[in-house]
């Protein structure tokens, strides 16, 4: 799941992914969440990072932290985030992948016919 | 804030007439993971070489747990682990024998981990050390490194020789910490996804300078390409800040810059009257952009 040569940094993959994992609810409110260590061995990457992401989710209220137990999913608020809220969430790339279809002078119905292969091939 | 594990002041050092480090000036701090990134002869190992003491620098300073490099007490050599390039192993003995060596040498040495590391890696600990590979003869080095939990750990290009599925082992050691969770680990490598994985911070040298410090994150977060797409034909040097390479054909150039913000976007968009499309780069086209 996190791609470290990526040019996008792992702790924002991972916040991303998470994020939209709540939102979706794949991760319901209450569920736990592996702990650093875990997910650092799990990985290979460094525990810093695994953290950094961690503690941005619970500033921002999509996670809870307990003393000595592991993070679980907030119960309140965002975890069951409206369509709007969760649209919301792909503007950015959708504002992407729009500009970048344009430069490379590809139709919107091209477009909308790729979309719908990647939706129904399912290995994305 | 605690006091750094290792410290690195106005170091520069002088071969004859050739100036292999030039004002270099660092800190480590507990925990803290380092890359040390450059291309082959940017002087990574004579600096890692200095602050371990093994050579004065020509100017400069250099500490290790507060004790300046060239004057460590036994105390302070006792919590270092260093794994040179080319490894210092006695070939005539066997795995066996100079793992018993280096548990000799250190009063802390932990044989449960050691026992564990040589069958996970699968060293061979009965054969002679000058019939294994390279591969395994870099793994017995490193592994030796970690029998005594030092708080600073040293690697000079240690994975180099590893297959993928031992350089990830290696990784996910490296950060099973455990007991030592204020361990730092300063380690140079020209394998940039390893560095990308495991350090928090890079220190990129070029022709003997630190060129850029600081972390893995913002180094990312500000260096990348954009791609510019005119509505009419732009000229041969884009005027962007902070330009690190630039390519134009007609209307579209791509131009890699450093000191990028999302914010910044839209007005470059405005003044270069044109579409800016900005693509994230991994590390090791950072590294490739940084040198061109």
């Amino acid at each position: 799941m996190l791609k470290p040569q990526s040019g996008i940094p792992i702790y924002r993959q991972l916040v991303e992914q998470i994020t939209r994992l709540i939102a979706g609810g794949q991760l319901a409110p209450g569920a736990t969440l592996p702990s650093v260590r875990e997910l650092a061995l799990e990985h290979a990457v460094n525990p810093m990072t695994i953290s950094k992401a961690y503690a941005l989710l619970e500033a921002d209220g999509w996670l809870e932290r307990h003393r000595g137990k592991p993070m679980t999913v907030a119960s309140r608020r965002r975890s069951q985030a409206a369509l709007t809220q969760r649209l919301a969430q792909l503007e950015k790339p959708v504002d992407e992948l729009v500009l970048a279809a344009r430069q490379l002078e590809i139709t919107k119905k091209e477009l909308v016919t790729l979309l719908n292969k990647k939706w129904e091939d399912g290995d994305v | 804030m605690s006091e750094p594990v290792a410290s690195v002041r106005n170091l520069s050092k002088r071969f004859g007439t050739k100036e292999a480090l030039i004002d270099v000036t660092a800190e480590v701090e507990q925990g803290d993971v380092i890359g040390v990134l450059g291309k082959n002869g940017a002087g990574k190992t004579t600096l890692l070489e200095i602050l371990l003491g093994f050579s004065p620098p020509s100017a400069g300073s250099t500490m290790i747990f507060g004790e300046n490099s060239l004057q460590l007490s036994e105390a302070a050599k006792a919590r270092i682990g260093f794994v040179p390039q080319q490894d210092e192993l006695l070939g005539m003995l066997s795995g066996k024998q100079q793992v018993a060596i280096g548990a000799v040498f250190h009063k802390r040495w932990d044989h449960a981990l050691i026992d564990r590391l040589l069958v996970d890696w699968e060293v061979p600990t009965d054969r002679r050390i000058h019939t294994l590979s390279v591969g395994e003869r870099q793994k017995l080095s490193v592994l030796l490194a970690l029998g005594h939990h030092a708080g600073l750990l040293v690697l000079d290009e240690p994975v180099a020789s590893l297959d993928p599925i031992a350089r990830r082992r290696f990784l996910q050691e490296l950060f099973d910490v455990g007991e030592n969770p204020t361990r730092a680990v300063l380690f140079s490598s020209h394998i940039v996804s390893d560095l990308e994985r495991a350090a928090n911070k890079v220190w990129i040298i070029k022709d003997g300078r630190l060129y850029w410090q600081g972390y893995v994150d913002t180094l990312k977060e500000s260096v990348v390409r954009l791609h510019v797409r005119a509505r009419a034909p732009l000229p041969s040097v884009v005027p962007v800040p902070h330009r690190l390479a630039c390519r134009v054909e007609g209307n579209r150039a791509t131009v890699a810059v450093a000191e990028w913000s999302a914010a910044k976007r839209d007005a470059l968009a405005k003044e270069l009257e044109a579409d800016v499309e900005v693509e994230p780069l991994g590390l090791e086209e950072i590294f490739i952009e940084l040198h061109k």
